[in-house]
Order: structure tokens, then C-alpha cells, then sequence
């Protein structure tokens, strides 16, 4: 098994364009989006399905890739939250083919 | 009086109710958002539709010009008001009271139809040409919402990841802009001939979905106030009630300089009453991602758009036959 780094963000719908440049700018090697179904932060529950512009549904953007090319994403992704609602984590993982990432 | 009661029993007003009813009382009830979506576009289409063949039966006149452009300058001129009373009377800062603005001088399409339908049952006949007034006014309101915005403040620097041209292709290219245009032209290319082929599917069936539609928008609304009536004070819900009746007393003005006929002159006032809640949210959160949906939407969809549905269409009416009727 091979080690790398597992980048998972949350974000809104509408920012998903521009984390996805983020992502491909900064050269990472592919990533994945999910629906995100509902959720609880701040003292509210959100849903999907509850707005018909759609303008506050939440994705999940997943993304593995060496350690060199996430470190290189990690700044402008915050800068993207700083305006955008979402969250950020990477954690380390262990895949089975390296040349894939 | 007459006219606001048979509003309020009209089918497409009971069904919004029962929607509002079932989500304040925490039903479970849902319409799925792939559904509500096709409903929404079907509307569009058939309104689309129907205004493009009523203008190929007539020339655009002078006068249908000079509607065009009352239109654009409502939108534009509408978010100036609705900030400065904002910025006047509530509690919201800059950037919220801008985004809110930004959807009071935008439209809301399903207002707008709704309202058809009322002036039809009334007996009153409206110009197809308004859905086109109604397309024209989605977008100025975010242009002027921007500059209220940045006035005064420093250029920021734009956000990570950012594309020139985005928010501009989200305005001017959204579903509601264009499925609503292209059914406009293709019913103006198409005319009569081409309707009578299409008239089961978009004609007939079309109050049915509305209702459908509606019952979905109660659903929306109810979820939206419970979610969201903590982010308001007074005087925000306020504005949500007395804002409308400004924008439509100003566009019935216009209205009544123009000459047009009542019909037409109460669509206007509705047009520049309601409130985007499709196209707008989506433009903000690109735009000014630091205000806050929870106000402008529970506003625009919570308390001004069931407010127009069951008090402001038929007064709007009301004037406008009273002036030109």
C-alpha cells in the first residue's frame, strides 16, 4: 500500500466551479463531486430540495493526490472559504495503485 | 372586495396554502426537486409560448418599445429604493441590504403568472408582450445591487478560483432567462399554427401544473419562514410587506404615462412588486457570497411572495381598473 493525501471539502453549489479551477489549476490529479443531502452547523439544519434555485445546496468535492500538489491547493482553497461557506479537511490514506494519483 | 375573494379561493391560492400550512406544521410532505424543477420549466415554456404568439399577431409599436424600457429602468432604479429604505429602517448592513435589494427589483415569474391568470378570470385581457417585459427586468436589479454594494468601499480583490465572465454568463444565461426568451421567440416564429399543435400539452393542462407548482412554492415558503424568521427583525419583515406596494404604486405610474390599458398596467405593478427568489440567490452567492440567503430569501419567498399571491395581485387589479378601466 502507498501513502497520500485524501483532500475532502464541503462546499456550496455555487462555489463549486471555482474550487474545481483551483483544483485543476494547481495540477492535482483528478477528484470527485458528491451531493451532499442535509446537515446541522451554527445552530440551523439545511436540506437539499428546499430551494428552488438550488443556490444553497452543498457538495462534496473528494480528492486524493500526493502530498506535494494538495499542499499546493490548500492556500487558495482557504482563501476561497474565506468568502464561501464550506469546510476543508485532508487526512492521510493508503491506496492500493500510486500511479493513479 | 369580490375580486380578493375570489382570489383567495381560487384553486392555485388554496393549493400554495395547503403547501404554507404543511410545512409550518413540520409535515413531511415533499415534492421532488428534479419534479419542481420540470415544473418550473414547463410554466416558463408555456407562458414563453403564449406571450410570442400573441406578438405575432401585432407589430411592436412604439408604445410596446417604450414598455420595454420603463421595464429595464424599473429594475434598475426599483434595488436604489429598496436599499435606501433597508439601510433607513432595518438593522442589515451594507452587503445584505444590497443582495436583499438586488431581488426586490428583480422579478418573480410565478408571480407574474399567477397574476395572469387572475386578470383572465377577472374578465381583463393582458399583451402577450409582457413576458418579454418580465424577462427584460431579471437582470438590472443585480447590476445595481452591485454598485450600492462597492459604493464607497474599496475594489476587493476577487475571490479565489473566480472566472471573469461567470456572474455575467449566470445573469444573462440562467434557465428561467433563457427558457422564458426562446419560448417567446419560438412562439413569435411559430405563431398560431404552431401552437394549435403543441395546445394539449401547453394550453390545457397548464392551470393543473400551476397548481402542482404552487402547492411546491407553499412547501418552499413554509420551510423557508421556519428556517429563517429568526435572521428578521420588524422592520425587515416590514419592508417585506410595504416594499411591494411602493414598486407596484411606482410601476402603476409608469404604467398609467404610457397609456397602457388595465390589463397590462396591473402585470406591470406585479412585475415590479415581486421578488426573485430563482435567479437572484444564485447570482448572489457568486457576487457578494457574505450576505446572508437566510434574509433576502426568507424575505423574497417567505413574506413577499405569499403576500402578492393572496393580498397584492387582486389590489394591484383593483387600481389598476379603477384608473383605466
Amino acid at each position: 500500500m502507498h501513502e497520500k493525501i485524501r483532500l475532502e471539502l464541503i462546499i456550496e453549489r455555487m462555489a463549486l466551479k471555482r474550487a474545481c479551477r483551483i483544483l485543476e489549476t494547481a495540477g492535482v490529479s483528478g477528484y470527485t463531486v458528491l451531493p451532499a443531502l442535509s446537515g446541522y452547523g451554527r445552530g440551523s439544519r439545511w436540506q437539499r430540495d428546499r430551494d428552488l434555485s438550488a443556490s444553497q445546496d452543498m457538495l462534496v468535492i473528494v480528492s486524493i493526490s500526493d502530498e506535494a500538489s494538495i499542499r499546493n491547493v490548500l492556500l487558495e482553497l482557504h482563501e476561497l472559504l474565506d468568502q464561501h461557506i464550506g469546510i476543508l479537511n485532508t487526512s492521510r490514506v493508503e491506496v492500493m495503485r500510486p500511479d493513479r494519483f | 372586495m369580490d375580486l380578493m375573494l375570489s382570489t383567495l379561493l381560487s384553486p392555485m391560492v388554496l393549493f400554495f396554502v395547503l403547501g404554507l400550512s404543511a410545512a409550518l406544521l413540520r409535515s413531511q410532505m415533499t415534492i421532488p426537486e428534479a419534479f419542481a424543477k420540470g415544473l418550473a420549466i414547463y410554466l416558463m415554456m408555456a407562458i414563453g409560448l403564449k406571450g410570442g404568439v400573441e406578438m405575432s399577431r401585432s407589430d411592436i409599436s412604439l408604445q410596446v418599445w417604450a414598455v420595454f424600457a420603463a421595464g429595464i429602468v424599473l429594475s434598475f432604479c426599483l434595488p436604489v429604493i429598496a436599499f435606501a429604505l433597508l439601510r433607513w429602517t432595518s438593522k442589515l448592513d451594507r452587503i445584505d441590504a444590497a443582495a436583499t435589494a438586488a431581488h426586490y427589483g428583480s422579478i418573480s415569474i410565478v408571480t407574474f403568472v399567477a397574476a395572469t391568470q387572475v386578470i383572465k378570470a377577472a374578465g381583463l385581457e393582458s399583451s402577450g408582450y409582457m413576458v418579454a417585459v418580465a424577462a427584460l427586468m431579471e437582470a438590472p436589479a443585480i447590476m445595481t445591487a452591485l454598485l450600492l454594494a462597492q459604493r464607497g468601499q474599496k475594489k476587493s480583490p476577487s475571490v479565489a478560483g473566480s472566472e471573469s465572465g461567470e456572474l455575467y454568463r449566470e445573469v444573462l444565461l440562467n434557465a428561467s432567462v433563457v427558457v422564458l426568451v426562446g419560448a417567446l421567440i419560438i412562439g413569435w416564429i411559430t405563431g398560431e399554427a404552431g401552437m394549435e399543435r403543441i395546445s394539449p400539452f401547453f394550453v390545457d393542462p397548464f392551470q393543473g401544473v400551476l397548481c402542482l407548482f404552487l402547492l411546491d412554492m407553499g412547501l418552499s415558503a413554509g420551510r423557508g419562514l421556519r428556517q429563517g424568521w429568526r435572521q428578521l427583525d420588524f422592520s425587515a419583515i416590514a419592508f417585506g410587506l410595504y416594499m411591494p406596494l411602493i414598486s407596484a404604486a411606482i410601476g402603476g405610474v409608469l404604467a398609467w404615462s404610457l397609456g397602457m390599458p388595465a390589463g397590462d398596467m396591473a402585470l406591470l405593478m406585479v412585475l415590479a412588486a415581486s421578488a426573485s427568489y430563482i435567479a437572484v440567490p444564485a447570482a448572489m452567492r457568486l457576487a457578494m457570497p457574505k450576505a446572508k440567503p437566510s434574509i433576502y430569501l426568507t424575505l423574497s419567498l417567505g413574506v413577499t411572495f405569499p403576500f402578492n399571491l393572496a393580498v397584492g395581485i387582486p389590489l394591484y387589479l383593483y387600481f389598476a381598473n379603477l384608473i383605466q378601466g
